[in-house]
């Protein structure tokens, strides 16, 4: 098995700038993904065309979302920035604004955008939100004033409806009308979801597997060479070139996400949460089944082109499923979770993002680790019944 | 030394294999010979462990080698048809590897190697990538990689296939050295000269079946010692066949496109009458070769086809 290890060892250096090209895609697309998502807020532009009390409000009350970005803008300004695409819409406060405010009437807002987005479905329900809300207060300081002012005549009447509006608003602010009550159970949980490290843990499970699957296929490269025939009829066992083929993917492969465990932690300042020793447990365990799953594919093809075929397509698929590109948090869909359960990403998805984003203990990663291993074994018996000799 | 009884190796329905039995004597060099799609591969792979038989019995000094395989590999180096080694790698580090496998290392394995270098004659580019060399000394590592562990038998399958003669004849004068050296040899080739020139005993094999043995001069008894005469026409009809097959003292005669090949006792004798016939007829004689007899003739005359076929 040593001289097996030897040759694999001695073959990687014509492969080293693949692991290297698949580190780099790891990394670099956790930066891009993890980090843009965190910061990105569209902008939206505000043209006040009312510059009423009310219209001022307004764009205040959507000043306080954090899901966009509101500018003041001119007319002009906004039809030229949207017309480019430098912002996602722009949102036009008509003059009569607030006179429709005032009469209850509804309020004439619109909006200028290139194409229908789901962010503007957000933006649109937003507007209406806001404008329910400033047409309500404006309809109980209305009322509050007519009543205040037939009470003491003397009452300035603007001053008391003035006074009234924004003791609604106020109202909205500090005491919301529903409260809800939330708490997290038996978790220990620190914090919830987070974009960068999803993307760091899913992207380097992903990348990771194209090049432990093509480590353990370069047995189909000895077929292609006729070099697996000869070794085949030497003292050594198949058992011993498998497993020492296996070793060395193996590693080669912890290599691989050990130094994108330690540039995560150093380069992004990743946290990878209070049990490191669960998170490396996870790990070595996902290493194992992906290794296997490696073979399993040598084994289902005669070449190393068919390998090539057929790997893109499952990895992408599967890491799509196991929750590698987005979490599966967001997935209802009971027949996509089921069969997200079949692949090993998304167990090695669990260990890891349990540890590192939801603050758990070694204890998170028992279950994935045990489940990761028993695919792997599965995954190992079959494949060395379909490795042929031949 | 290795003894092969009522071999058999059928892939579906096809039969590859279709009980042959042969023996090799310790210190030999056995010959199989064949045109491709004989079955000599197959009968190869069987015998160096790397196919199964379909049924049938292999005894390797007298153990049968299915039952336990370990006994033949590690005293067996196979030289396979096609050059089975690592391209990118460098020629000492194939000869390393495939030295490791058979439980060489440190001073032993670099001793042999460089004996190896010494025998195929690649002392100067081993330390080259394999795919930096010419077809010939890709065959020549080929063959050193089966020689590091010397191994008691040598089974070459076709060793000099698509190689300059300069190279050829090194790798035949390499496997008369080997077997100088006591090693025992089983050569497969479908050149009938190689086999001719290296071999004491020989199978000739045809469609998965042995249909000769014996040695070379056992062979050529055979066909009784007759003279081969290879006629190459202008062009070729049936009458020209007619009249030339009417003439006194041909034993056989067989014709392919422009060419008729003729068995005789005595070639003086009726050589001018077959020439006086064919100007006769109005034809034009391009050559005449007159050959004694070969192996060549010996599978013309077993199977009524050339052995390049």
């Amino acid at each position: 098995m040593l001289s097996i290890i030897k040759l694999r060892v001695l073959r990687l250096r014509e492969d080293y700038w693949i692991y290297l090209i698949m580190m780099i895609m790891a990394f670099g697309l956790t930066v891009i993904f993890g980090v843009s998502f965190d910061d990105y807020k569209p902008t939206v532009l505000i043209v006040d065309e009312n510059k009423s009390s009310y219209s001022k409000n307004l764009t205040s009350e959507l000043g306080r979302n954090e899901a966009f970005e509101f500018v003041e803008s001119s007319w002009e300004d906004a039809v030229e920035q949207v017309r480019e695409g430098k912002v996602l819409a722009a949102v036009l406060i008509e003059e009569g604004f607030e006179t429709s405010v005032k009469a209850g009437d509804s309020v004439p807002l619109g909006m200028m955008r290139l194409k229908e987005d789901t962010l503007l479905l957000t933006l649109k329900q937003l507007l209406t939100t806001s404008a329910s809300k400033m047409t309500g207060g404006v309809r109980i300081a209305e009322i509050t004033a007519d009543y205040i002012v037939a009470n003491h005549p003397t009452a300035d009447r603007d001053t008391v409806r003035d006074t009234a509006y924004h003791s609604v608003i106020e109202g909205w602010e500090y005491k919301n009308p529903i409260s809800v009550a939330s708490a997290i159970i038996n978790t220990n949980a620190g914090s919830d979801y987070d974009s960068l490290k999803h993307s760091m843990i899913g992207f380097s499970l992903f990348f990771s597997m194209y090049t432990m699957v093509f480590g353990i296929g370069t047995i189909l490269y000895d077929k292609q060479y006729r070099t697996w025939q000869r070794m085949m009829i030497t003292p050594v066992s198949k058992a011993s070139i498998l497993g020492g083929s296996m070793i060395v993917t193996y590693f080669a492969g912890a290599l691989q996400l050990g130094i994108l465990v330690l540039a995560g932690k150093y380069l992004l300042d990743i946290d990878w949460g209070s049990s490191m020793a669960g998170i490396l447990l996870v790990v070595a365990a996902f290493i194992f089944s992906t290794t296997a799953m490696g073979l399993l594919l040598s084994g289902l093809v005669k070449t190393q082109a068919q390998l090539s075929s057929i790997t893109p397509v499952l990895l992408t698929s599967t890491s799509m499923l196991g929750g590698c590109m987005w979490p599966l948090d967001i997935v209802n869909n009971k027949i996509l979770l089921f069969l997200a359960q079949l692949t090993p990403q998304k167990w090695a998805m669990q260990g890891m993002e349990n540890i590192a984003s939801k603050g758990m203990g070694f204890e998170a990663a028992v279950i994935p680790t045990l489940v990761l291993v028993a695919m792997g074994l599965i995954f190992s018996v079959a494949g060395v019944k379909l490795v042929k000799q031949v | 030394m290795l003894k092969v009884e009522n071999l058999q190796k059928n892939f579906g329905n096809i039969m590859a294999v279709d009980g042959i039995s042969f023996e090799v004597r310790k210190g030999e060099v056995f010959g199989l010979l064949g045109p491709n799609g004989a079955g000599k591969s197959t009968t190869i792979s069987v015998l160096s462990t790397l196919l199964p038989p379909s049924d049938g019995v292999v005894l390797f000094e007298g153990k049968n080698i299915f039952e336990e395989p370990k006994a033949i590999q590690s005293k067996l180096g196979v030289v396979p048809q096609d050059i089975a080694l690592y391209p990118t790698l460098s020629g000492y580090e194939n000869l390393s590897f495939w030295g490791n496998l058979y439980g060489l290392t440190g001073r032993e394995l670099k001793k042999r190697i460089e004996e190896v270098c010494e025998i195929i004659g690649l002392s100067e580019r081993i330390k080259d990538r394999v795919d930096k060399y010419s077809g010939g000394m890709k065959r020549r590592l080929n063959i050193g990689a089966a020689l590091l562990h010397m191994p008691e038998l040598l089974i070459m399958d076709e060793p000099t296939v698509g190689i300059d003669p300069q190279s050829r004849n090194h790798i035949l004068d390499t496997v008369l050295e080997l077997n100088r050296q006591g090693m025992t040899i089983i050569y497969t080739s479908h050149y009938m000269e190689e086999v001719e020139y290296l071999c004491s005993r020989i199978c000739i094999m045809d469609q998965g079946k042995i249909i000769a043995a014996g040695s070379k001069d056992e062979l050529v008894e055979m066909i009784s010692g007759k003279t081969e005469i290879a006629l190459l026409l202008e062009s070729m009809d049936q009458e020209i066949v007619k009249t030339v097959g009417s003439i006194k003292g041909i034993d056989s005669m067989v014709h392919q496109e422009n060419q008729i090949l003729i068995r005789c006792e005595n070639a003086d004798m009726i050589l001018a009458d077959i020439i006086a016939s064919i100007t006769a007829s109005g034809n034009h004689l391009r050559s005449v070769d007159v050959k004694k007899p070969n192996l060549e003739a010996v599978f013309l005359h077993l199977t009524g086809k050339a052995l390049r076929d």
